[in-house]
């Protein structure tokens, strides 16, 4: 383990770390662009410059292994100097067109300028002008040429990460230019992560472009729920226009956020662009067979049933279809409501068509929370398709469906069927055919809007926060489970869904020991093996 | 009896025309008032309202004014007592105006060999008249403030009144010396009274034998106004005063009323202090210089020259009021009654007392 | 603390000052002064004499306009290139320094890849504008001004206040028409 100074501060690092690193470890951040700890090093922007005692010459950071007894600094005249001349050179022939650029604001040129250049420009000849200004290079990404100061991250992503090697140099001198490979465009399924890792504004996002000035953003942690890897994400929203209006969305973007233990820097574009979800097809107000109708009324009647069937003991043919879409809190409550109090007959899984998954990051669930929902409600219940068959019998005296689109997934005539046998009450966030069959539709805030927790595939717990204020008459499934309590005068008190967590990290062994603090905002994981032992000792 | 009838038609027609010249004159001093502090202050004044693009130098804006008010939506405060609220405004106007009644615009006229006294009512006491007049004329704005139904308007109306009545005790003492001097209260008389010079050259007028009587008259008479700087009452531009509640005519009523009192301000400062139709110099035959030149006339043309110059008097007195109220900022109101009582109530008793002295020294 | 009070005694006013006639007299000087200087001006104006010399410091507003300073403020516009376009590139940066949040522009792609993004639309919110002057100094494309001189701002509607893309590129419009309240 070599022991090594840097700025005056003494730090220890495995054999084999770079100085960068090593350096970001003691909190002291080096200006880079090519450097990316997701990718080889190469060491070609040069920006990372430090200075190495007994070392004739500035070195890279980002290059150089650290080893024992090096003395580094990283703030002295020499080496603000070298990064300086570096940041001159790479903006050389740098349109600086800022005001049209997409990537301004989150610009390193922009950031390193302010902190290492200001710099009277010394280059007066004109600059370099590439053959085409921007230009589209897959569905997703732009490319501009001419802003690119050939870091070579993009390159190395396609040929390390997706191994589709789309990307290379091409040209010498100050002729070359980032360009795709002949024959090719860059469409595989994880390509808008190049205009993440693309430390200026030479890629930029297809779908952001021009929509809104990043420094309108608010940022929130979220993960991502299109698939059961629980990507971790921030979910970029307009600060200026919270409030949804017609044509403007209020969620801008979503952006990956660095988890080493689940997707690392990376996102599939899929759930990238799921934002749209968010605010579009909605279901913004109580539905009475598709009319617009009282969300007061429709609770009521909910309650009113549950409190009826309770008093006359028919509360074991209430048929209840939770969700895996739901948050483990929202899934105890349905436990704790349906199951211990009621009684009542529960499912939360159909049947399905298999989704597509690849070897990476995507996975063939397509419910954030199947594991966090057979953790918390067991693996042996009945399937939804049993319910919808006891409901179009008569079995049933009312079926409550959380999320589920029934009549995408078992067909419009059998939901046709249990919607006869049965009062059917859907909990949903979007309208469709399920909503529009349904007694009542009550409208239910989706993950953007509240705040919970999420289970992934991999046992891991993680937290999803509130990014903006549910959108119409609509409130989170917890607040709703909570008031049909209040009616059935169960006593529950809580006014959060953290502590909903607490009760759940209580009851609930897989959950033992957790709360939303110790997660963090990169969750954790519970003991391998346990959930299947849970669920077998019940 | 005919000789009666026709002069109760005479003296009927002479108050009416004398009436019309009152309102007449009134009317003309919004247009005075408005171009004169215009040229004070540097400005242009009103020059907007047209009749085919035809201006005259802003005299239409009074027409506009007129039309404006009898147009505009005659309000009544709920609560308000409906018959006060009314008469107010009309007692203001009408007491302004009968006070002219006793006002002499001119010595005697012969024509068609008849004698008329350029004066409407032949009052030996027409000084106490045109004071009660100009009492009574004090109800309406109180009678105003008091009917009105609003706390603001209440007191506008009080403040109106401790500053009427403050002052018009010093007006009336201040004119006690004049009568003792003249012996008569009749007002014709005592314009007649001042005719004639001393040393062929002074005018007997009575700013020189009363002089600290013509002060303190006039300041308490431009506090029977209710105009800037004794604009206390009203004040337009920001407190408001008893007539907040008025609008349309009956608020211009109160409007008119202070032009009116000015005019009659101005009537009264003449005939008290500046011998009324009098001229320097002019006699019932002609003018007669010191320096022995005569110029004979006809009686006719030296009445109508009495009329002339009572009007010229009138109209400058005028002027310097306007100028006044143009000149000097607002009193407070302690000032206001530190004046009225603490300055000009002793000068015009002291004045009553001296010249009481020098009338009995004199026999 | 009492060390650096300074007490000041007013003057005594004599007997005669107390009256206060010799002020009132002063002050009818003066302004007896204007009546009757600008009264001859007036005059004289009327037979022709005197022509440079102004009996008031009046505007007669409508027919005549006070001349602005050059660094005055007025309604804002968009500057135009040679072609005839907005230099307009919808960097958001005036919307984004606005103090009043008046500006609001939705960005769209420019057909000329070397110019890219050009506003969709462009308005601004008379009703809220400060005239402050920030969106002028922040501009970098030199794309908006606020020098057309237009002060005659108003409306019957909140509507009617704001100022689209047109009117902006057109500061000679007549744009705050009342009978056509302009669409948000």
């Amino acid at each position: 383990m070599p022991k090594l100074t840097i700025d005056g501060k003494e730090v220890e690092v495995p054999k084999g770390t770079r100085l960068i690193e090593a350096a970001r470890k003691l909190g002291i951040e080096v200006a880079h662009y090519c450097y990316h700890p997701g990718l080889p090093i190469a060491g070609n922007c040069r920006m990372c410059l430090v200075e190495i005692e007994k070392n004739p010459k500035l070195q890279i950071s980002c290059h150089i292994e650290a080893a024992d007894g090096m003395v580094v600094k990283t703030q002295s005249a020499l080496a603000k100097q070298g990064r300086q001349n570096t940041l001159e050179f790479l903006l050389l022939n740098h349109p600086v067109d800022c005001p049209v650029c997409d990537q301004a604001g989150e610009c390193k040129l922009q950031d390193y300028y302010m902190e290492h250049g200001l710099h009277d420009p010394k280059f007066d000849d004109n600059k370099v002008r590439k053959s085409k200004k921007a230009f589209p290079i897959g569905p997703n990404v732009m490319l501009d040429t001419e802003r690119c100061i050939l870091c070579s991250r993009c390159v190395r992503f396609t040929d390390e990460i997706t191994k589709t090697h789309e990307f290379g140099i091409f040209n010498r001198g100050d002729h070359s230019e980032v360009g795709l490979v002949p024959g090719k465009s860059l469409d595989n399924p994880y390509s808008a992560n190049v205009v993440d890792i693309c430390p200026v504004g030479a890629l930029t996002d297809r779908d952001f472009r021009f929509k809104c000035r990043v420094w309108y953003l608010g940022k929130t942690p979220s993960v991502c729920t299109g698939c059961s890897r629980g990507c971790n994400i921030e979910i970029d929203y307009d600060r200026l226009r919270p409030h949804k209006k017609a044509g403007h969305d209020r969620i801008m973007r979503f952006k990956p956020r660095e988890n080493s233990e689940v997707n690392k820097w990376w996102i599939c574009d899929a759930g990238r662009y799921s934002y749209k979800l968010i605010d579009h097809g909605r279901l913004v107000a109580a539905k009475q067979s598709g009319i617009d109708a009282s969300l007061d009324a429709a609770l009521g009647e909910v309650a009113g049933l549950l409190a009826k069937a309770r008093e006359q003991g028919r509360s074991g043919r209430i048929g209840v279809l939770a969700s895996p879409d739901m948050t483990n809190e929202e899934l105890f409550l349905v436990r704790q409501l349906f199951r211990e109090e009621l009684s009542a007959a529960l499912a939360f899984e159909m049947a399905e068509p298999a989704g597509h998954k690849d070897d990476f990051l995507i996975t063939a669930d397509k419910h954030p929370n199947r594991a966090g929902a057979r953790e918390i409600l067991g693996t042996g219940l009945a399937k939804g398709e049993e319910l919808l068959a006891r409901a179009a019998r008569g079995d049933l005296v009312a079926l409550l469906v959380f999320h589920w689109d029934i009549a995408a997934l078992a067909g419009a005539d059998r939901l046709a069927a249990a919607a006869r046998g049965a009062p059917l009450y859907v909990f949903a966030t979007h309208e469709n055919r399920t909503t529009y069959a349904a007694r009542f539709a009550l409208p239910v805030a989706n993950f953007a809007e509240q705040s919970g927790t999420f289970t992934n595939c991999q046992g891991r717990v993680q937290r999803i926060a509130k990014a903006v204020e549910p959108l119409g008459e609509s409130r989170p499934a917890w607040k709703i489970l909570c008031e049909f309590s209040d009616a059935l005068r169960l006593g529950w008190t809580h006014e959060s869904a953290e502590s909903v967590f607490a009760e759940l990290s209580a009851s609930v062994h897989a959950f033992a020991g957790m709360s939303w603090q110790t997660l963090g905002h990169a969750g954790a994981t519970w003991k391998q093996g346990q959930p299947q032992e849970a669920a077998a000792a019940r | 009896m005919e000789p009666m009838i026709l002069d109760m038609l005479l003296k009927a027609g002479l108050g009416l025309i004398i009436l019309g010249m009152v309102l007449n004159i009134a009317g003309l001093l919004t247009w005075v008032e408005r171009k004169q502090s215009a040229l004070m202050q540097d400005r242009i004044g009103a020059n907007r309202a047209a009749i085919f693009g035809f201006t005259a130098l802003g005299l239409l804006h009074g027409i506009a004014d007129a039309v404006k008010m009898f147009t505009k939506e005659d309000c009544m405060p709920k609560g308000a007592h409906r018959f006060i609220f009314n008469l107010a405004p009309a007692i203001s106007v009408a007491f302004a105006m009968a006070a002219f009644a006793a006002i002499p615009f001119g010595n005697t006229l012969t024509l068609f060999s008849r004698t008329i006294n350029l004066q409407v009512a032949e009052l030996d006491a027409a000084l106490l008249f045109v004071l009660a007049a100009m009492s009574i004329a004090v109800y309406g704005v109180i009678l105003a403030g008091f009917s009105s139904n609003s706390n603001y308007a209440v007191l506008g109306g009080m403040r109106a009144a401790s500053q009427m009545l403050s002052y018009e005790m010093s007006m009336g003492l201040s004119i006690l010396g004049l009568v003792l001097l003249n012996d008569t209260m009749n007002l014709q008389e005592m314009v007649r009274a001042q005719g004639g010079t001393w040393l062929g050259f002074i005018p007997r007028w009575g700013v020189f034998t009363q002089p600290l009587a013509f002060l303190v008259f006039t300041t308490a008479v431009l506090a029977e106004t209710k105009r800037a700087p004794f604009d206390l009452p009203e004040g337009e531009s920001e407190i408001i005063g008893y007539f907040v509640e008025y609008s349309g005519m009956k608020f211009g009523m109160f409007l008119l009323t202070d032009f009116i009192e000015t005019v009659l301000a101005a009537c009264l400062v003449s005939v008290f202090f500046f011998g009324g139709w009098q001229i320097p110099g002019l006699h019932a035959t002609g003018f007669h210089f010191p320096w022995g030149t005569t110029i004979p006339l006809p009686p006719l043309a030296v009445s109508l020259l009495g009329v002339a110059a009572m009007m010229t008097k009138v109209v400058f007195f005028n002027w310097l009021f306007m100028a006044l109220r143009w000149t000097l900022p607002r009193f407070r109101y302690d000032q206001l009654m530190h004046l009225g009582w603490k300055i000009l109530l002793p000068a015009s008793i002291a004045n009553v007392l001296v010249t009481a002295a020098w009338v009995a020294w004199r026999g | 603390m009492a060390a650096n009070v300074k007490v000041l005694k007013r003057r005594e006013l004599t007997w005669w000052e107390n009256t206060f006639l010799p002020s009132i007299y002063a002050g009818l000087v003066i302004t007896s002064r204007h009546f009757f200087g600008n009264l001859a001006i007036h005059i004289s104006h009327v037979f022709g004499l005197r022509k440079k010399e102004r009996g008031s410091t009046t505007y007669q507003y409508p027919e005549e306009k006070r001349p602005l300073a050059h660094r005055y403020r007025t309604r804002h516009r968009l500057m135009k290139r040679d072609s005839g376009e907005t230099r307009c590139v919808a960097c958001m940066l005036c919307e984004t320094i606005c103090p009043a949040h008046c500006i609001a522009i939705v960005a769209k792609e420019h057909p000329d890849p070397d110019i890219e993004k050009m506003p969709a639309s462009f308005d601004i919110d008379l009703g809220k504008c400060v005239y402050c002057g920030f969106c002028v100094e922040v501009c970098p494309e030199d794309a908006i001004r606020m020098d057309t001189g237009r002060l005659d701002i108003a409306a019957y509607s909140r509507g009617g206040m704001i100022l689209n893309f047109d009117h902006l590129m057109n500061p000679e419009l007549p744009v705050l028409d009342p009978a056509k309240p302009v669409a948000r």
